[in-house]
């Protein structure tokens, strides 16, 4: 298994082919598996496909237009929280279709103030099951990742994928929360749990 | 959504100044003293950092009381000769502290205490209290009191993040909200051993209390929360209880005030002709009558973007049975009928997180996530005639309240980017008092406190 660290593709197939059953002997060398190898190997979606191996020239990535104006876009956004750890398995958000690239917007946070240099990123996620009780903390992982990486000019809105989850409304109204999210980031229990998703980013 | 640029801006808000050295995290509120020229900042860094509002530098730090953020803070009124701040933070617990009032560069101090060989040095406190001169603050530049803010207690008893905390107009109640859903009322004994009591746990809202505030004369709190309502508290017979709930916001209710006291009698006061005569019409009718009967209104403030203004109706009306109440005297008779009396008009594109409500001009301002500060003014509708036609005719229409306030709410200015990139947390109006100002007459200033830890002032002028 170790192996894996060298994109043995076989050994990686194994491992991702199991993602719910995987044990807690496994969860160890989460850490050391390049989640974007993982990830390019098993895209989520035929989408994914198309942009995975192709990194950051996300130039080939047709659904992306405006991507001459903004020096970070859709597809850097995608990288970012692609390699987050889901919480219960050491699988990728990507890998998991948890994130995928169609779901996650830029748009200028106030379109009515040209000038501004705002710019909202709306990230939906959608959660491998319609009552994961982990959704919060997967929506909290991919909203403090985005906002330790990007300018402060970003705000970042992150939102359960509609449909995806029976309780949507009430984990949005709660990752929408600036306050609960600053006294969360204050919490320690909670920080570790994020930290661990955090470790497989770079 | 409508145009950000209001139709016909009258006002300017202009940057005054910034306070300095700034705290390098978030800036959650600023609290303007009551009586001195001074502010306390409320920080993520754990502090809270009191500016002068005469030169706008730093004069103290108050570090090692808090385990996390400070979320919150309040000036007791009515203290002399002593500076009593409340705090609430992310550590669920509020604390309580107090200074003596002599913030005072050393040679003016030495003029005002000439007679008096005691200085203050915190050891003989207690003794030197009731004794201690009120002393008048243009200036100040020590930074070497950092000591002197005394830990007085910490107010234990909520299970998680203190949001808001506020004094009661006389300074006896200290309100706290939290995330727990409750509210707690603790009463200042003032015993001289700081012990605070609980009077009161509230539990009714369904979500965290994200703010509280006092009527600026009763002892009457209104609270505003996640669950999207504004809830109005009131004693009645040693039990604090519900006396209304406020249904409206879309979304969690940021911030919540009561109309000062001061504004409604003094609207006229600049002398606008044009104003004063439209007052004196709306004063002949019954509208003045109106709202004395309806008191203080409330405004607050959304995630639904939206800053709305509240009214109670008049007990008189509900014994005639307005609204949806049977007109039959309810047991407990504390019962309050408030309604919406206006949402402002829309220019926030996110959350707005604070309004401040200016008891001296009754000027509104707004802030919130887009980084806008918005100032609003109530004009008077001259509608004379028709109005006063229909007042004659009143008794025909059944059931129909006192004529409502013939006035509507103007954006007078707007500025975007107030704090540039960063989400503005905490707007407060205060009184000037740097040496720029005009004293031949009392002006305000705006304080602003942003997500980067920057802490702005601002006039506010035609």
């Amino acid at each position: 298994m170790a192996s894996a660290v060298q994109n043995s593709n076989p050994t990686i197939l194994n491992v991702a082919d199991l993602p719910t059953r995987l044990g807690p002997a496994a969860l160890s060398k989460a850490g050391t598996d390049r989640v974007g190898t993982l990830a390019s190997i098993f895209p989520p979606s035929a989408y994914s496909l198309d942009c995975w191996p192709t990194g950051y020239s996300s130039s080939d990535a047709s659904d992306e237009e405006d991507v001459t104006e903004e020096p970070i876009d859709e597809q850097e956004i995608y990288d970012l929280i692609s390699s987050i750890s889901d919480p219960e398995h050491p699988i990728s958000l990507g890998a998991l279709a948890v994130v995928s690239l169609p779901d996650i917007a830029i748009k200028p946070t106030l379109p009515e103030v040209p000038e501004s240099v705002l710019r909202t990123v709306s990230v939906l996620i959608t959660p491998t099951i319609t009552h994961c009780s982990l959704a919060t903390v997967i929506g909290l992982g991919v909203r403090v990742r985005l906002e330790q990486s990007l300018p402060p000019r970003f705000r970042v809105d992150v939102r359960i994928k509609e449909g995806s989850h029976s309780t949507a409304e009430e984990v949005n109204k709660q990752l929408a929360d600036k306050e609960r999210v600053a006294a969360a980031l204050e919490n320690g229990t909670l920080m570790g749990v994020i930290a661990k998703m955090l470790e497989t980013c770079q | 959504m409508t145009p950000a640029q209001p139709a016909q801006p009258t006002y300017q808000i202009h940057a005054l100044s910034t306070l300095d050295p700034p705290s390098l995290e978030r800036t959650w509120q600023t609290a303007p003293h009551p009586r001195l020229p001074i502010v306390a900042t409320c920080s993520s860094d754990k502090t809270i950092r009191i500016y002068s509002l005469t030169n706008f530098r730093l004069l103290s730090t108050i570090t090692g009381g808090h385990k996390r953020s400070v979320r919150t803070a309040a000036w007791k009124p009515h203290v002399e000769g002593e500076s009593v701040l409340a705090t609430g933070s992310f550590d669920a617990t509020a604390g309580i502290w107090r200074r003596w009032d002599n913030y005072l560069p050393t040679s003016q101090a030495a003029e005002l205490l000439a007679n008096t060989d005691e200085v203050a040095e915190g050891s003989n406190e207690a003794a030197t209290a009731a004794h201690r001169p009120t002393q008048t603050l243009d200036h100040e530049d020590d930074e070497e009191d950092e000591e002197e803010w005394r830990f007085a207690v910490l107010l234990d008893g909520h299970d998680s993040e203190v949001k808001s905390v506020a004094w009661s107009p006389s300074g006896m109640l200290l309100a706290t909200c939290s995330r727990d859903k409750s509210i707690w009322i603790w009463e200042d004994l003032d015993d001289g051993d700081n012990n605070f009591e609980t009077v009161a746990v509230m539990q009714e809202h369904e979500g965290d209390v994200k703010c509280v505030a006092w009527h600026p004369r009763e002892e009457c709190l209104v609270s505003g929360s996640y669950d999207d309502t504004i809830r109005v508290w009131r004693e009645d017979l040693d039990d604090w209880g519900q006396v209304a709930c406020l249904r409206g916001h879309g979304g969690t209710v940021w911030g919540v005030a009561f109309e000062g006291v001061a504004h409604g009698s003094g609207a006229g006061e600049d002398g606008e002709e044009e104003k004063v005569a439209v007052m004196r019409v709306w004063k002949e009718q019954e509208q003045v009558q109106f709202r004395a009967l309806s008191g203080p209104r409330i405004l607050s403030c959304s995630d639904d973007r939206s800053v709305r203004v509240w009214r109670r109706l008049p007990k008189e009306v509900d014994a005639r049975g307005a609204g949806n109440m049977p007109s039959i005297i309810r047991p407990t008779g504390l019962d309050e009928h408030w309604e919406e009396e206006a949402t402002l008009p829309p220019v926030h594109d996110l959350a707005v997180y604070s309004v401040a409500w200016s008891s001296r001009t009754g000027l509104i301002a707004s802030v919130g996530a887009d980084g806008r500060i918005v100032v609003y003014e109530e004009r008077f509708v001259a509608k004379d005639a028709q109005a006063m036609e229909t007042d004659a005719s009143l008794p025909d229409e059944q059931q129909r309240p006192p004529k409502q306030p013939l006035t509507e709410w103007v954006v007078v200015a707007v500025l975007v980017g107030a704090h540039g990139i960063y989400e503005i947390n905490h707007v407060a109006w205060a009184k000037r008092a740097d040496r720029g100002r005009d004293t031949t007459k009392e002006e305000e200033i705006l304080i602003t406190t942003a997500d980067d830890g920057s802490v702005k002032v601002w006039t506010v002028g035609k």
